[in-house]
């Protein structure tokens, strides 16, 4: 998960970026009014037969899971607001949260209760939706360790909660998962899932999936072996946990794993993919999204970069980082892999979210597995088998020149091989990704994929790292710039059979927030300028923004209120890898100080500043 | 003072070689130390340029030393161009620039260049932050490596404040920054 550190020393416009696929629409240069820089090409388009495999989890007015469903579509049968009511929208009532960090995730909505969770200290919050104001029913604040600051790479997020059975269940920074009671507040268990003193925090949230609560970790920046484990969901005991690197054994590969590719085959590649020992602190964290397909009974995680970014100091493919891993949700084990990026040297971490959904394919119905990766390939996979049926770069991007489906492997440019005590420079995209955690959305009734975007290139400066326990295990440095074209991040809509783009909404920051999908056929989405947006789902005309309070880096919901009303719910606070180091005026004792982030997100401290609010909208 | 009185009442075992070497005269009060302890190369540690102190020698149980000399904290390598090149080197080897930047200009840790200090910025603070680790995930590197190495890694961090960028005052201007 890159830190965000870096920033840049060459000015805009990154020189030598071959823009593969160049974007449509008027530029839009950053320091213009944000209100005239989103400009929708036109196109439309149907997919038809197109279905999620998983049903919303719960009543469709209600938001329990992370992503709303199992396949991670964050789709709403809601249909109240339409493409010509949108424009209606206005405040309904706000909260604030407290926390001046990057809030990151979405709150969940269940019965006529919404539930918040702050970055750290994750306090979480029960808002009581059937009385005027919104009184809290509770308030629970939970033990964390302060240390857990300064080990986080990316801003202390919390990427949200999932609800079951009466509890809520979600991370602490600290490395602890906890369960409260919904009703009441009372903390029902606490585990500790990981080791700070590693530089495991966790940050990701988690879902349920039969009873077990299934958890990650982050620290890819330190050094950590990655891993996930599932909980007794009414315990808090461990069920199991499974490395991403390392022995068979531990990695939970067995009879059933299968690849389809063959040269993702063999015994303990999760050690002879490394030199030597560096597989025990290689990496692989989970710390995206998880999706689940019941029918298959199989979870699928994306697993971070492999550390140090250095890639000098662990030749080899690195199994299994920057890779989609399906397990077995019962018992962890390995059914299938696939690493999107071997041997990754640029920081392409694949822990963007896997949306499953049923499409029509060359004829066929496929169950499919869609990933836009950090990397900047779009993944239509096989999710029975991980067979990649198409990739498609969905940004603009140099660092390879396709994706051979023979192999699944990217065919990579050797200028852009990133290398010891060399200054590679100008690789698309950078290091954050074409698209990094703000999370996509599907929806069925358009069949399109509806994707926040990031337009960045970078330098890439790789040096020798020793392993200390507790400390950052990079050994990089990437200053980043705009990407060709003017603008910084895109809103695209895209058709996931083809491997093409229909529309996009240019903006002149990355757009860090995710993405709404619903029946009424708007999309929702917020940018890191602060403007919450309404969109057309079919063509990309943007219906209605609101300046909200601060940077939009979380993902909006819906919900039908006890008042029979569709409700939008979206954070505001800016933060996260990409607001760390922003604008505005923050107290002397956190943690870091906030700069902009020159040539990054030009003048960004013009348009917001820091916050933690909770904005809900209705006609 | 908050910070030196607590300090000076934290029972911290170390041999502060260099810090002897900076001599004594900075000396304003005095404390007990342990019995086990040669008070002339055990100093307990004090932050900033004058210290009162109550000893309390009444509580201490018999056969224990009264009081021992303390002396404030003097980086001697303060302006020592060799040893801030060395604080340099060593800010990259114990992967501090990971997490302050590189050129400390703040990333998961904070910014030395922006002249704001959170836990004080004389050289014994420094030390200090240094030695004991700070709350929000600052390692303890005292007793990991040398007291000579923090001193030089002071000298360099400190070095680095001379730049004093404008951080979180708009003004219309993009602040460069150089990145990991």
């Amino acid at each position: 998960m890159k830190a965000d550190i870096r920033a840049g020393l060459i000015i805009l416009i990154a020189v030598g970026c071959r823009t593969e696929r160049p974007s449509t629409g008027a530029d839009s240069a950053a320091s213009q009014d944000p209100q005239v820089t989103s400009s929708a090409a036109t196109g439309s388009a149907s997919v038809s037969g197109a279905r999620i495999a998983v049903p919303h989890a719960g009543p469709p007015g209600e938001w329990q899971m992370p992503a709303g469903d199992y396949a991670s579509s964050r789709y709403s049968e809601l249909a109240t607001i339409t493409p010509q009511n949108a424009a209606n929208l206005r405040v309904a009532w706000a909260f604030s949260t407290g926390v001046l960090r990057g809030h990151e995730g979405q709150p969940l909505v269940v019965g006529n209760t919404m539930y918040v969770v702050t970055p750290y200290p994750n306090v979480s919050y029960a808002i009581d939706l059937s009385q005027a104001g919104q009184p809290l029913k509770w308030k629970f604040r939970p033990d964390n360790a302060q240390q857990a600051i300064g080990r986080a790479c990316c801003d202390v997020v919390n990427r949200g909660a999932a609800y079951a059975d009466g509890k809520i269940f979600y991370n602490l920074l600290d490395g602890h998962t906890i369960a409260i009671d919904a009703a009441t507040g009372n903390q029902v268990w606490r585990t500790r899932m990981g080791d700070l003193s590693r530089g495991e925090t966790i940050t990701m949230a988690p879902i349920v999936v039969k009873g077990k609560v299934i958890v990650g970790s982050s620290g890819g920046e330190m050094g950590v072996r990655g891993w996930i484990a599932a909980l007794d969901a009414s315990t808090g005991k461990e069920v199991w946990r499974a490395y991403n690197i390392g022995p068979d054994k531990d990695v939970k590969v067995g009879p059933r794993f299968k690849t389809f590719y063959a040269h993702d085959r063999g015994k303990d590649l999760g050690v002879s993919s490394w030199p030597g020992d560096t597989w025990k602190t290689g990496g692989g964290a989970v710390w995206g999204w998880l999706s689940y397909d019941p029918a298959l009974n199989l979870i699928y995680h994306g697993t971070s970069n492999p550390g140090p970014w250095n890639e000098n100091q662990r030749l080899g493919d690195n199994k299994w980082t920057a890779a989609i891993l399906a397990r077995d949700a019962d018992t962890g084990e390995i059914v299938w892999a696939f690493q999107v990026t071997p041997h990754d040297m640029w920081d392409y971490d694949a822990v963007n979210e896997n949306i499953l959904v049923d499409l029509p394919i060359k004829g066929q119905t496929r169950k499919a597995l869609v990933h836009f990766d950090r990397n900047g390939f779009a993944y239509t996979i096989d999710r029975a088998t991980g067979e990649v049926i198409l990739a498609e770069p969905f940004v603009p991007m140099n660092w390879a020149t396709g994706v051979d489906l023979t192999t699944g492997r990217p065919n990579v440019v050797e200028t852009k091989k990133t290398a010891q005590d060399k200054n590679v420079k100008d690789i698309c995209p950078s290091l954050e990704g074409g698209k990094n955690q703000q999370p996509a959305a599907f929806s069925p009734q358009t069949g399109l994929f509806y994707v926040p975007t990031n337009n960045l290139c970078m330098d890439f400066q790789a040096r020798a790292v020793t392993y200390i326990a507790g400390t950052p295990f990079i050994g990089g440095n990437a200053p980043e710039k705009g990407g060709p074209g003017g603008y910084r991040g895109e809103f695209i809509a895209w058709d996931a059979t083809t491997g093409k783009k229909v529309w996009g909404i240019k903006e002149p920051y990355p757009v860090w927030g995710g993405a709404l999908a619903t029946a009424g056929g708007v999309v929702f989405y917020g940018t890191l300028d602060g403007w919450f947006k309404a969109v057309d789902a079919r063509n990309g005309k943007v219906l209605w923004q609101f300046k909200v309070g601060s940077g939009v880096v979380g993902n909006p919901v819906t919900y039908s209120g006890p008042d029979g009303k569709q409700y939008v719910a979206i954070y505001a606070g800016i933060g996260g890898d990409m607001g760390l180091l922003i604008a505005g005026d923050v107290a002397a004792n956190l943690p870091y100080d906030v700069r902009e982030r020159g040539t990054t997100l030009p003048d960004i401290s013009r348009w917001t500043s820091w916050g933690g609010e909770l904005f809900v909208f209705s006609l | 003072m908050t910070i030196a009185l607590l300090a000076a009442t934290l029972p911290i075992a170390c041999k502060v070689s260099s810090a002897r070497d900076a001599g004594a005269d900075d000396s304003v009060s005095s404390a007990a130390a342990a019995p086990d302890r040669d008070t002339s190369t055990s100093k307990l540690l004090v932050a900033g340029d004058s210290l009162r102190f109550i000893e309390h020698p009444e509580i201490l149980p018999a056969g224990f030393p009264a009081s021992a000399k303390l002396q404030s904290l003097r980086n001697p390598y303060e302006t020592d161009k060799g040893a801030i090149a060395t604080g340099a080197k060593l800010f990259v080897a114990y992967n501090c620039l990971d997490c302050h930047g590189a050129d400390g200009s703040g990333a998961m840790g904070p910014s030395f260049q922006d002249g704001r200090w959170h836990f004080g910025g004389s050289a014994g603070e420094v030390f200090e932050s240094i030695y004991q680790g700070r709350p929000d995930g600052m390692p303890a590197w005292g007793g990991r490596i040398t007291n000579d190495q923090i001193w030089m890694l002071t000298a360099y961090v400190r070095s680095l404040s001379s730049k004093d960028l404008s951080t979180e005052n708009f003004t219309g201007k993009t602040v460069e920054r150089t990145g990991h």
